[in-house]
């Protein structure tokens, strides 16, 4: 859909100049990131003393592959990311789900309860997480669910989805207060129950905001480590962020740098690559016209 | 309103049941274990003596954490007004309309998706190396020599060293949030407004940033959180033990309740708890200033 | 409204793709997943015989590693834990932890009754941290005659701090004392290692003549120096009493704060001291041959064997006139094998522990991660650490961790930041003792 757009805007050389400014700023900020995460890709295909020279840019020594194979081979990597698609995955759904309606009624309607509700889940934001995980551990070891692989799991997308509602809620709250009610009331005259109006018509308007946070809970669930590391029992169940940071801790205790940018790279695309599939259905979303209702 | 009761009821309780599963008794846990002398985070109850609230006392006499709370405090402000406005422009020329803009949109997220890890050595060992670093060589280039010998990490300033390598992994995605709140503005407030004369700063003032209230609202709020909860960096760059520059209340309360560093020191996990509870009221006041401050309900579009 | 159901059903579809997305991954995996559950719900079964689930499973050992499954440790143990299986038919579920995943983790487990064996960390941590869940060992060391091909220096370190008795089994032992490049001290004319202060000096004043950085340290081990020294002049309890109670008026402070202020003013610590973050220092001034020496533990060599080609030297703290302790006192200990109080597998688990910390497997670990040798008749030790021999087997007083001077977690940091100062020159003697005293009221 965009390409669509791309090749019917024309060529207007007075609005491209008009926003001359903002292409430099940009392109100066662009440049800089690039630089800095081109030293990282750069590194990761370079040696260790490479690096501490100071030469990462120059390859020398040529291009090092190798860094890639061992990270790659060291650890069963390919059974993380399956383990951690499938947790962040659904669990990106079912926080959607479970706080989309949450935030739209906290943003909608005036309740006793609202004030507290909202206060609670900001106040758990603000808790340190060790705090949090720690005391869940201690129930849930005693119940003998962790030595089982599917219930461990369970238990495991369960956290990541329990964990995540605070922030997924408060941060879909503006994102539906902000929209006009006289879609609800045009629906209402139409016949059209509230539940159905929210499904049907609320939810769809506020995709910029539930795509932003889908990529962000994603990128944190594949990012947890902590939770992960303290729930996950068994190698068969555990996440990618613990797989692959025992790998880069490693490589830093035994001072292999080059093989540690390697394994950051790793684990960095395919957070990349989904998010950018996710950002192309915002645009979509935006230019399909939903906005305009 | 009979049937508003029932979708309240029936909205809200799917996400309130799971969060009071996950959340309500360690909460609960540790605002109790903050008037108490603990060892560890999961002592049993009974070896827990009360102290009343000698931990917050302790807290705020120790010199070690009131300088944790006050980088803090600059990290959230200065950061936070460094990485708004930042996010903002940015947010702002990428919805502008020009051309890339999801390649830009993802070239500006991306250091966010980067592991830490990386980020950090890479501060470390590269830009702000004294020997090789990309600011030493840009301002030798540039014949600036005074800049060119500063060393940003030493004790003073490192503290900013920090903060800005922080700051240029955050920018992306408080941008991300600004922006999908522009995308939601129509287009036709910005054409009728061209129509009418008003140029893009007038358009930016009268337009997007009142419509944007409640976005900065979130993207405030977050920033808080993320404050709040700064460790990671902090520990990237001081590692194994805490630097007076760099030190967060989250690394103080690391070292209460694991002890610090290599050596073995003396633990206290309901010191550890009353830092939680602090933190956790800190968010909760900057959450509702910001409600106060930014009264986002009469703006709908 | 056209839009609208177009945008609905695009959401439709963005959420079914990722249901389906999820169904196909979880349905590949499901599969792997059912065969391990078999097993687990027999082992589940079998620990229901057993009688309560927080008891341990009888024949199965459960081992919770500080180490992570992919460095040198972690495979060498990998290794020998499934020697050990093929060889005594003792299954063993071996979990890598991590050093976060163990210190963080493993008080939690054990207090919910979880079922670990055995567990591994730093000898001090385990004999305090988790004192209150150690097996007395002693029955077991004397049943299998462990003692003999053990170091009896670490053993008798591992019988203190367990207070008397010995409730742990050090491996990888390490040794806190200077590692130098011998290349420079060669080029320097150097050809004695440093015994005293005296000594240094001279040493560093060759080095610096010969073009060379003196001494290098970072961020993360500086509080050692400051240590080290300290306890050299008074002895550790004491430096550890000042440390807690806040008597910097005592003389030995001002003593080391002058004395590393010559350092600082002759031009021995690097230009760049003060701003090396951990592994600044250690990577690109010593590994890389532009430093001499630097005050780490016996693990350095590993770390920058990526980068170093040059012979290591190795001494000990140099020893001050009229000091209390001599160069017989480091910061020498190990990693420590304890097994859980409430085990019902102590037997199987010590062998184990005998397993790996003895004989062939200890020499696997020893070769893979350039550590030291736990057991005594495993003579060779890796080439990188031989000059560590003699330093490691002069030992006779422990210090533990930076010799004291971390024993007070409110202070290390600002110790940390005033010692910086001094050794990088921006901060008098006089003015480290003012800031400390103000600092430590």
């Amino acid at each position: 859909m965009t390409k669509e757009k791309v090749i019917k805007e024309k060529w207007n050389w007075k609005k491209e100049m008009r926003l001359l400014p903002g292409y430099i700023i940009v392109m100066i900020w662009v440049l800089f990131t690039f630089l800095l995460l081109g030293w990282v890709a750069a590194a990761s295909f370079s040696t260790t003393k490479e690096i501490f020279l100071g030469n990462a840019l120059k390859f020398e020594s040529g291009i090092h592959f190798e860094n890639y194979v061992k990270a790659w081979t060291t650890s069963d990597v390919s059974t993380f990311f399956s383990n951690s698609l499938v947790y962040a995955s659904i669990s990106c759904v079912l926080l959607i789900a479970i706080c989309a309606p949450a935030a739209y009624v906290l943003s909608r309607f005036d309740f006793i309860a609202n004030k507290i509700i909202q206060s609670s889940f900001v106040s758990a934001m603000g808790v340190p997480a060790v705090m949090i995980v720690l005391p869940l551990f201690g129930l849930v070891a005693n119940w003998n669910i962790l030595n089982h692989t599917f219930s461990n799991r369970i238990i495991l997308i369960f956290l990541y989805v329990g964990i995540n509602i605070p922030y997924t809620t408060i941060f879909l709250l503006t994102f539906f207060s902000n929209l006009s009610r006289t879609f609800e009331e045009a629906a209402a005259i139409d016949g059209c129950s509230p539940m159905k109006t929210f499904w049907k018509i609320m939810l769809p308007m506020a995709q910029p905001g539930i795509i932003t946070v889908t990529i962000f809970n994603f990128i944190n669930v594949w990012n947890e480590y902590f939770m992960s590391l303290i729930f996950a029992n068994s190698d068969k169940v555990r996440s990618v962020a613990v797989g692959l940071y025992s790998m880069i801790n490693s490589m830093k205790y035994t001072g292999d740098y080059a093989g540690m940018f390697a394994a950051v790279v790793i684990v960095f695309l395919p957070t990349f690559i989904l998010y950018l599939f996710l950002s192309e259905k915002i645009i979509a979303g935006v230019t399909g016209g939903a906005i305009k209702g | 309103m009979k049937k508003n009761k029932t979708m309240i009821i029936a909205f809200t309780a799917p996400a309130v049941l799971m969060f009071i599963i996950v959340f309500l008794y360690p909460i609960c846990r540790t605002l109790a274990m903050s008037f108490f002398k603990i060892e560890g985070v999961t002592d049993d109850v009974s070896k827990w003596s009360f102290v009343g609230i000698s931990n917050f006392i302790r807290l705020f006499q120790t010199k070690l954490f009131l300088t944790s709370m006050w980088n803090m405090f600059r990290i959230w402000l200065v950061g936070g007004i460094l990485v708004m406005c930042l996010a903002l422009l940015f947010a702002v020329i990428i919805t502008s309309g020009i051309r890339f803009k999801s390649f830009f949109r993802a070239v500006i997220y991306m250091p966010n998706i980067v592991s830490a890890v990386a980020l950090a050595t890479m501060w470390l060992q590269y830009v702000y190396s004294p020997k090789f670093g990309l600011l030493k060589s840009v301002f030798a280039t540039l014949h600036l020599d005074g800049l060119a010998k500063i060393q940003y990490l030493d004790t003073t300033n490192k503290f900013w060293a920090l903060l800005f390598a922080y700051c240029f992994g955050m920018v992306g995605y408080h941008m991300l949030i600004f922006a999908s709140g522009i995308e939601r503005i129509g287009a036709e407030y910005y054409e009728a407004a061209t129509l009418d004369g008003a140029n893009k700063v007038r358009q930016f003032y009268y337009i997007t940033l009142p419509l944007l209230k409640g976005v900065i609202k979130t993207n405030i709020t977050m920033w808080s959180v993320s404050s709040v909860a700064f460790f990671v960096w902090s520990q990237l760059f001081s590692t194994v033990t805490a630097d007076t520059a760099t030190i967060t209340p989250m690394v103080y309360m690391y070292l209460q309740i694991f002890g610090a560093g290599n050596s073995v020191t003396e633990r206290n996990a309901g010191l550890g708890a009353a830092i939680g509870v602090l933190l956790s009221i800190c968010v909760v006041i900057i959450f509702w200033v910001c409600n106060l401050a930014l009264k986002d309900d009469d703006i709908e579009f | 409204m056209k839009k609208k159901l177009f945008c609905a059903a695009l959401c439709a579809s963005l959420v079914a793709s990722m249901m389906t997305g999820c169904g196909q991954s979880s349905g590949t995996s499901s599969s792997s997943t059912e065969e391990q559950s078999q097993g687990d719900t027999q082992d589940g079964e079998s620990a229901k015989d057993g009688g309560a689930a927080n008891t341990t499973e009888e024949g199965k050992l459960v081992y919770w590693s500080m180490w992570e499954a992919t460095e040198p440790q972690g495979q060498a143990i990998s290794q020998a834990v499934e020697a050990f299986t093929a060889d005594t038919g003792i299954e063993v579920d071996l979990q890598f932890k991590g050093r976060t995943g163990i210190r963080e983790g493993l008080s939690p487990a054990l207090e919910a009754g979880t079922a670990i064996d055995l567990f591994d960390e730093d000898i001090d941590r385990v004999n305090t941290t988790w004192s209150a869940y150690l097996m007395d060992l002693e029955e077991l060391v004397k049943a299998s005659d462990y003692e003999s091909t053990a170091s009896q220096g670490l053993i008798a370190a591992c019988r203190e701090v367990g207070g008397g008795t010995l409730k742990s089994i050090p491996y990888q032992p390490n040794v806190f004392a200077f590692f130098y490049n011998t290349e420079i001290f060669e080029a320097a004319g150097v050809t004695k290692a440093p015994a005293t202060w005296a000594e240094l000096l001279d040493a560093c004043e060759k080095i610096k003549a010969a073009g060379y950085t003196p001494i290098t340290c970072d961020d993360a081990y500086i509080t050692s120096m400051f240590g080290f020294h300290m306890s050299r002049l008074v002895g550790e309890p004491a430096v550890e009493a000042i440390v807690k109670e806040g008597k910097w008026d005592d003389p030995a402070v001002k003593k080391t704060a002058e004395d590393y202020a010559e350092l600082a003013a002759k031009g021995y610590f690097s230009e760049t001291i003060e701003g090396n973050v951990w592994p600044a220092g250690q990577n690109s001034e010593l590994a890389l041959g532009t430093a001499a020496m630097y005050l780490n533990g016996s693990w350095l060599p590993n770390e920058v064997k990526d980068i170093a080609t040059f012979k290591w030297g190795c001494f000990s703290y140099p020893a001050l006139e009229g000091g209390v302790d001599g160069v017989d006192a480091a910061n020498y200990g190990a990693q420590v094998f304890a097994i859980n109080k409430d085990s019902k597998n102590a037997d199987s688990a010590f062998q184990l522990i005998e397993y790996i910390t003895k004989g062939e497997y200890d020499k696997v670990l020893s070769e893979l991660s350039v550590g030291i040798p736990a057991d005594t008749r495993n003579t060779q030790w890796p080439e990188m650490l031989e000059s560590v021999k003699p330093v490691m087997e002069s030992m006779k007083v422990r210090y533990p961790w930076a010799a004291g001077a971390e024993a007070n977690a409110d202070l290390t940091p600002i110790i940390k930041e005033n010692f910086l100062k001094l050794c990088g020159g921006t901060m008098s003697a006089q003015e480290f003792v003012d800031a400390m005293a103000s600092a430590g009221k």
